[in-house]
């Protein structure tokens, strides 16, 4: 059975050194965005289109399997697309409803990252989709910490990113999951009052493949601003760039850019919804992602992992 | 794993001296600048949250970033570079040493430490036990469960980005959890305790052995739970 949201690597190049080269050249010069998009050209070198899988990231690690067991490499960058999901899970195997006309897959990369671009990469993933709604006029996405986005405070998108050593050669990969509502209009009643889809937002269908070219073009800058700064921080060890040239980190830069959860008033778990913790103000976040909360009692405390649910002010 | 327990040797060990010693090396260059003296009592982070930062130890300074490092274990100062006041050090050289006064739990869990197989956190994360192993202790315990080499059974989160961590040990049964679901692990501390499940009765006869000669063990001011 073909699949509806059908992409082929040669359109998504094309997209890439077209129309994402000349955005992103209307406001970065420096580094000159196409060192950028050269270092995050290899997302989607490889695109598998399915009409329907039980779970992408199961379809990826059984992808990386087969591969080693005939002695071949996996492709970095490669995306498995689904028109739907028939047991798709979110974090602690919570369920995630993936009917058709949402934006439903995972990309394998290899992992070469240091441990500070390693630890930053699930920000990537929020940026990219951010940026892809707001390029469709959604002026009010936002992420949340780490990187769900939300619109008018319901949940679009939600990302997750596991693990994985190959059992054969042992070789690290990372698997980044994607579940953005385009054009998925349903919910399941526990999640009706949470989740909101594009075409809602927009009143009206949103053109899936365009929408993923574009997701998966800024999910290049975006893993591209990542490899980038890790090459800065290389040369800053190496003592090739002074103090006085240090600029911030561009991917952080993004993410407070886009990001609404400084300033806001959040309950903080682990696992939000079975254990919430306390709650706190976002007071920033640091180099290293982590965030940094204001209790009631004037004490700061810094999470480099967990979620949060905004609360009222 | 030790196949015998010198019980006499260890507990008058701790006897002479209730004590664990930590030491506390420059994470990084700098000129450093004490905030304590010998003697001096200082408090470990505290708080419901492991929030609240410990007693100030000292202050390093590097290319103008002040960084102050805070204790993470309570006691009294034994020992202070002194000489070091306002110079510069490199990454690893040793400041100071707090004495932290043993409790009873420590001291077991001391001696189960040598005795058992530590399986270490790879990196500073939070961890928790993957899905089977959680819903399998849950069952039966942790006591009952036999865990294998290559097992996945824990799952380690930093920024959402959730691995699953093999284990690489003897198989055994997990007898002790260093780890709690939601608080940061530093690099290299042990998650878990296992042992070989035809030692632990062994292990029973170290706690045993050590609460029945607690009261001989440590002295009236130390004698806490």
């Amino acid at each position: 059975m073909t699949a509806n949201n059908s992409l082929h690597p040669a359109s998504l190049q094309e997209y890439l050194w077209t129309r994402e080269l000349s955005e992103r050249k209307k406001s970065l010069r420096l580094p000159p965005p196409e060192t950028i998009l050269r270092y995050g050209a290899f997302v989607g070198s490889a695109i598998q289109c399915h009409s329907s899988l039980e779970r992408t990231m199961e379809h990826a690690r059984r992808h990386i399997t087969d591969a080693e067991s005939q002695g071949t490499s996996v492709i970095s960058g490669t995306v498995i697309l689904a028109d739907t999901l028939i047991h798709s899970k979110g974090r602690f195997a919570r369920s995630w409803h993936a009917p058709p006309g949402g934006l439903w897959g995972s990309m394998i990369l290899a992992d070469t990252f240091l441990t500070r671009a390693r630890t930053l990469l699930p920000l990537a993933l929020g940026i990219a989709c951010c940026e892809a709604v707001r390029g469709l006029g959604v002026h009010e996405a936002h992420v949340r910490w780490v990187n769900d986005v939300l619109v008018r405070g319901q949940k679009l998108a939600g990302f997750l990113v596991e693990s994985f050593r190959g059992p054969r050669y042992g070789e690290a990969f990372h698997l980044l999951g994607f579940g953005i509502n385009v054009n998925n209009n349903s919910f399941p009643a526990e999640l009706t009052d949470n989740a909101i889809s594009l075409s809602r937002i927009l009143d009206g269908p949103v053109s899936l493949p365009d929408f993923t070219l574009s997701f998966l073009a800024k999910l290049a800058w975006n893993i591209g601003l990542l490899c980038h700064e890790e090459e800065r921080e290389l040369h800053r060890w190496e003592g090739a760039e002074d103090q006085e040239n240090q600029t911030a980190h561009l991917l952080l830069d993004q993410w407070k850019k886009l990001s609404d959860t400084i300033g806001k008033k959040v309950l903080y778990g682990y696992d939000i919804q079975q254990k919430p913790l306390y709650e706190a103000v976002v007071t920033g976040i640091n180099s290293d992602g982590a965030i940094v909360m204001r209790l009631n009692d004037g004490t700061e405390i810094i999470e480099h992992s967990g979620e949060l649910q905004y609360l009222k002010a | 794993m030790a196949e015998e327990i010198d019980f006499d040797a260890i507990l008058s060990k701790y006897r002479a001296d209730p004590f664990d010693y930590a030491e506390i090396y420059a994470a990084h260059t700098g000129v450093v600048t004490f905030k304590v003296e010998e003697g001096s009592s200082v408090n470990c982070t505290s708080g419901e949250w492991q929030h609240i930062p410990g007693s100030p130890l000292f202050e390093i300074t590097r290319e103008r970033n002040t960084k102050l490092i805070t204790a993470k274990t309570n006691g009294t100062i034994s020992s202070i570079r002194t000489e070091l006041e306002g110079q510069f050090v490199e990454a690893g050289e040793k400041l100071l040493t707090i004495r932290h006064p043993l409790k009873k739990k420590e001291v077991i869990e001391n001696i189960l430490k040598e005795v058992l197989y530590l399986f270490p956190a790879p990196e500073r994360a939070k961890y928790f036990f993957s899905l089977d192993i959680q819903s399998r202790i849950e069952k039966r315990g942790s006591k009952a469960l036999t865990i294998q080499p290559g097992d996945e059974i824990i799952i380690m989160s930093l920024m959402k980005r959730d691995t699953p961590i093999y284990y690489t040990g003897e198989a055994g049964v997990i007898h002790s959890v260093y780890f709690t679901p939601g608080v940061s692990m530093d690099q290299g501390q042990a998650l878990i305790g296992i042992c070989a499940s035809e030692k632990l009765p062994l292990i029973q006869k170290v706690i045993t052995r050590v609460k029945a000669d607690w009261d001989k063990l440590i002295d009236p001011v130390h004698a806490e739970e």
